[in-house]
C-alpha cells in the first residue's frame, strides 16, 4: 500500500470542511487521479449524479473507510486460513478489490429494522463484501463460513448461501440469473405497502446474458420499482471474459432499453459508487423507479477459492487449473492493484482531512485485530448435529431419515 | 484400448462424431469441452473444431438448450454441456418443447439432440443450491426425452455415441462424483444401447438395482456382502428412460428380495420406478428402498454425510432383506 504521511491535523479540516473536500477533488482531477470512462453514458450521467460524499459527516466518512478494511482483512484472513490451516473446511468466492461496491452502495442505505423496514439488498456467490457492509456480525457469519452450529445460518448456508434477514441482507445466491427476479419482487411488495424501503440487487457481468437480467430491468421499469441494479463489472464471469456474455463495452447502456438511468461508476472509488447509490436510492423512494448502475471494479483473486495466491500476500496470480480459456493475464492483475480502494479511500479521507495517517493505521490495526478475534472465536464453535440436517425443511418438525433403507 | 477417465471418454465419442459429420455443433458455458488423458493426446473440441462450431457463450442455460434444439429441428446434430449450477434452468425448454415436438408435429419434428446434464451432488459442503442429487428423475418424467445416466466411462463413451446417432433429444446425465473413474476403454467408436440396463454381479439372494453416481457404493457393498456369503445380484440402469424392466423383473423373479439405492431424494426417486415396475411383474418380493432424505443438502459436512446414503446403509439394509 501508499505511503501515507500526512502533515494535516483534525483541527485544520473541522474548520472547512467541505472547502478543502473541494479542493482535493480539483487536485485530483488536476492530477489525472480520478478514473473517467469514454463511455457516452458514464458522461451523460457523472455530471448528474452531485457529489453527495463530501457532505458526508466525518463519522460516517470514517466508517465508510472502517468497511471497507473490515472487508479486506476478513477476506485476508480466511485467504491464509485456507492456504495454511488444513482443519479449515470453509471455502471462498473472494470479493478482494471490490470492497468500495458493497461499501458505497450500502452507506447510501438504512441497515437496520428487519425486512419491514430496512432496505433490502440481495447478494450475489462472492457475499462477504456485501454482509459485512450492511453490518452483518463478522464472528457469526465467520462461523458460518465454517460450517458450525453456532454461525449466522446454523451450518445450513455455507459461504454462497449466507443471509441475515435482521439487517435486511436477504441472502447471498449460489446461482447466476434468478436474484435480480426475486428483488424485484421484494421492491413490489414495499411499493404495495407503500413503504420507503428500496431493493438493491447485487449481480455480476455475468448476469447480463440470463434471460432474468431483462426480466427484472423490464418488470421493475414497468411498475417504477424502489428498486436498483447493481453490476459489479469485474470484467469475468467465472472464468470468461465479460465481452464473451455481453456485446456492449458498458453493460449500463442497456438501461437505455428500459428507459431507465444507466451510470457507470468507478468502482474503486467508493465516493463515486456513493453518489451514484445515493442518486439512485432518492430516485426510488420518491417512487421514480429503477437504476441500474454498473461499477468498474475487479476481483484480486481467482473465480473461487485461492489457487495462484500465497499466504501474507494480497491477490492471486498464475494460471488456475480450472480456467482453459479466456482467462485474466496476471499484468491485467497487476495493473488493476495499483487503484486499490482501500488506499483511494484512504488517501481520499487524508486529503479531506477527516483522518490523518496516524489515526489510518491505527484503525488499520485494530480492524486485523477484531478480524483475528472473530475468526478465532468461530474457530472454537461447536460443529454441527448430523440429525439435525433433517430439520429446518418445512417450519415445523423434522423430514424422515431415509438413507437407512 | 487405454484406461481413460470419464470425460475423457465422453469426448473420444463426440469429438469422433464431430469429425464425421461437418454440421455438428457443440454449446457450453464455464465448463470447456477439454480432456486430457495420460498418454493420450489432450481432446480440445474448442480449438479442433473452432468458434463457429463450439461456441463458449454467456451465463444463459435456456439459450443453451434452446439453441441446441432449435439446430436440431433445423437439420443439425447439436450438443449442450449444463453445468451443474444451472442444470435445471433449461428444465422447461425440455420439457415442453424437446419433450413434445415431434408428437404436436404429427411425427414430423426430428431433434437429434443432447443435453450433457452435470449432477455434483457428490459435494459435501457445497450446500442447498450446488449440491443437488434430485436432478435424475426430473427429466426422466418427461415424455419424448431418452434420459440416461452411465456409470462407468466405458459406458459413457458408448451411450454418448448412441445419444448423439439417435434421432431424438436425450438427457445425458453426468453424476459429477464419477469425474475420477478411470477403466479401460476401447480406442474405437461403438455403440451402447439406450434402453438396457447392465447385470454386474450375478446372484440369487438378493437384487441391489442403482444407477450413476449411486453405484461405486453398490459395487462396495455388493463386494463385501458376496465376501460374507450373501449371493448379490447388482444392476445399473443405465437407462432411467426407457427403463428395462425385463431385466429388473428377471432378476427378481429369481431373488426374490429387490434393495434400491439412490443418491437421489427419496420421494419419486429411480428406485421408487423400479419398485413400482417389479411389483406389478412378481409375486412374493421383499422390497426396500434406501435414498436421501426429502430435504434441501444443508451446508454443515457433519450433517450432509450423515444424511448421504452409503455402502454401509446398503450392506444393512441387505441383511435386514436377506435375513
Amino acid at each position: 500500500m501508499a505511503d501515507r504521511n500526512d502533515a494535516h491535523s483534525h483541527d485544520a479540516q473541522r474548520k472547512s470542511p467541505s472547502a478543502s473536500r473541494r479542493n482535493f477533488l480539483q487536485a485530483l482531477a488536476g492530477a489525472g487521479a480520478a478514473i473517467s470512462f469514454s463511455s457516452r453514458i458514464a458522461n451523460a450521467q457523472q455530471g448528474e449524479i452531485g457529489y453527495w460524499a463530501k457532505d458526508l459527516s466525518d463519522a460516517q466518512l470514517t466508517n465508510m473507510f472502517s468497511t471497507i478494511l473490515k472487508i479486506r482483512w476478513y477476506e485476508r484472513t480466511l485467504v491464509d486460513k485456507m492456504l495454511t490451516d488444513s482443519n479449515y473446511r470453509g471455502y471462498n468466492h473472494f470479493y478482494v478489490g471490490q470492497e468500495a461496491v458493497a461499501t458505497g452502495v450500502c452507506a447510501a442505505l438504512k441497515n437496520t429494522g428487519g425486512v419491514m423496514e430496512a432496505d433490502l439488498i440481495y447478494s450475489t456467490h462472492r457475499p462477504s463484501g456485501h454482509a459485512i457492509a450492511k453490518g452483518t456480525d463478522i464472528k457469526k457469519m465467520a462461523a458460518e463460513y465454517d460450517f458450525r452450529a453456532t454461525g449466522l445460518n446454523k451450518g445450513y448456508a455455507g459461504e454462497m448461501h449466507i443471509s441475515d434477514k435482521s439487517i435486511g441482507f436477504m441472502g447471498a445466491d449460489g446461482m447466476i440469473g434468478p436474484g435480480p427476479v426475486i428483488a424485484t419482487g421484494s421492491a413490489f411488495a414495499i411499493r404495495a405497502r407503500g413503504s420507503k424501503q428500496v431493493v438493491v440487487n447485487f449481480g455480476g457481468d455475468g448476469t447480463y446474458a440470463t434471460p432474468h437480467f431483462h426480466s427484472a430491468m423490464n418488470n421493475a421499469a414497468l411498475l417504477k420499482l424502489p428498486f436498483i441494479y447493481v453490476i459489479e463489472n469485474n470484467l469475468y464471469h467465472q472464468y470468461a471474459h465479460y465481452s464473451w456474455s455481453c456485446p456492449m463495452k458498458d453493460i449500463a447502456e442497456a438501461a437505455g432499453t428500459y428507459g431507465v438511468p444507466g451510470v457507470v461508476v468507478d468502482g474503486q472509488d467508493v465516493m463515486q459508487v456513493y453518489n451514484a447509490a445515493k442518486t439512485a436510492v432518492e430516485r426510488a423512494r420518491a417512487g421514480q423507479g429503477p437504476t441500474l448502475i454498473e461499477a468498474k471494479t475487479y476481483r484480486y483473486y481467482n473465480h473461487w477459492g485461492a489457487p495462484g495466491a500465497k499466504p501474507g500476500e494480497l491477490g492471486a496470480f498464475g494460471y488456475d487449473p480450472l480456467a482453459i480459456s479466456s482467462f485474466r493475464p496476471e499484468r491485467e492483475v497487476r495493473e488493476w492493484m495499483t487503484r486499490d480502494p482501500v488506499d483511494i479511500c484512504r488517501n481520499t479521507l487524508i486529503g479531506w482531512k477527516v483522518i490523518d495517517a496516524t489515526k489510518a493505521t491505527a484503525m488499520e490495526a485494530a480492524i486485523k485485530q477484531e478480524v483475528l478475534d472473530a475468526v478465532a472465536w468461530a474457530d472454537k464453535q461447536p460443529f454441527c448435529k448430523p440429525e439435525d440436517g433433517l430439520k429446518n425443511v418445512f417450519v415445523e418438525g423434522s423430514v424422515a431419515a431415509r438413507q437407512f433403507g | 484400448m487405454a484406461r481413460k477417465s470419464f470425460m475423457y471418454s465422453v469426448l473420444e465419442a463426440v469429438q469422433y462424431e464431430m469429425r464425421q459429420d461437418k454440421n455438428m455443433i457443440w454449446i457450453f458455458e464455464l465448463t470447456p469441452p477439454v480432456a486430457s488423458n495420460p498418454g493420450r493426446p489432450v481432446i480440445n473440441l474448442e480449438t479442433e473444431f473452432g468458434r463457429l462450431r463450439v461456441a463458449n457463450t454467456g451465463i444463459d442455460e435456456n439459450w443453451m438448450a434452446g439453441c441446441v434444439l432449435g439446430a436440431g429441428l433445423a437439420g443439425s446434430k447439436a450438443l449442450t454441456y449444463i453445468p451443474y449450477q444451472g442444470a435445471c434452468m433449461p428444465f422447461q425448454m425440455i420439457q415442453n418443447h424437446a419433450g413434445k415436438l415431434r408428437s404436436m408435429t404429427g411425427g414430423d419434428a426430428a431433434m437429434p439432440v443432447v443435453f450433457i446434464m452435470e449432477m455434483t451432488g457428490q459435494t459435501a459442503g457445497f450446500a442447498g443450491q450446488h449440491s443437488d442429487y434430485e436432478i435424475d428423475t426430473y427429466y426422466a418424467h418427461i415424455p419424448g426425452v431418452k434420459t440416461v445416466i452411465p456409470s462407468t466411462p466405458a459406458d459413457a463413451k458408448g451411450m454418448m455415441a448412441s445419444a448423439i446417432r439417435d434421432p431424438d433429444p436425450v438427457v445425458f446425465l453426468y453424476a459429477a462424483g464419477l469425474r475420477e473413474l478411470v477403466e479401460e476403454v476401447p480406442d474405437e467408436q461403438y455403440l451402447t444401447p439406450l434402453n438396457k440396463a447392465v447385470v454386474r454381479t450375478t446372484g440369487s439372494d438378493l437384487t441391489i438395482v442403482s444407477s450413476g453416481a449411486g453405484m461405486p457404493d453398490v459395487l462396495d457393498a455388493t463386494e463385501k456382502l458376496q465376501k460374507a456369503g450373501m449371493k448379490v445380484e447388482a444392476i445399473d440402469l443405465r437407462c432411467l428412460k426407457p427403463m428395462d424392466t425385463e431385466t429388473l423383473v428377471k432378476s427378481v423373479q429369481k431373488t426374490k428380495r429387490l434393495l434400491t439405492f439412490d443418491q437421489s431424494y427419496y420421494t419419486l426417486c429411480p428406485g421408487a420406478e423400479v419398485i413400482a415396475r417389479v411389483a406389478e411383474n412378481v409375486d412374493g418380493a421383499k422390497y426396500k428402498r434406501i435414498a436421501f432424505p426429502d430435504a434441501p443438502p444443508p451446508a454443515a459436512p457433519e450433517m450432509f454425510n450423515w444424511m448421504r446414503p452409503n455402502a454401509d446403509h446398503i450392506i444393512a439394509a441387505a441383511k435386514r432383506l436377506v435375513s
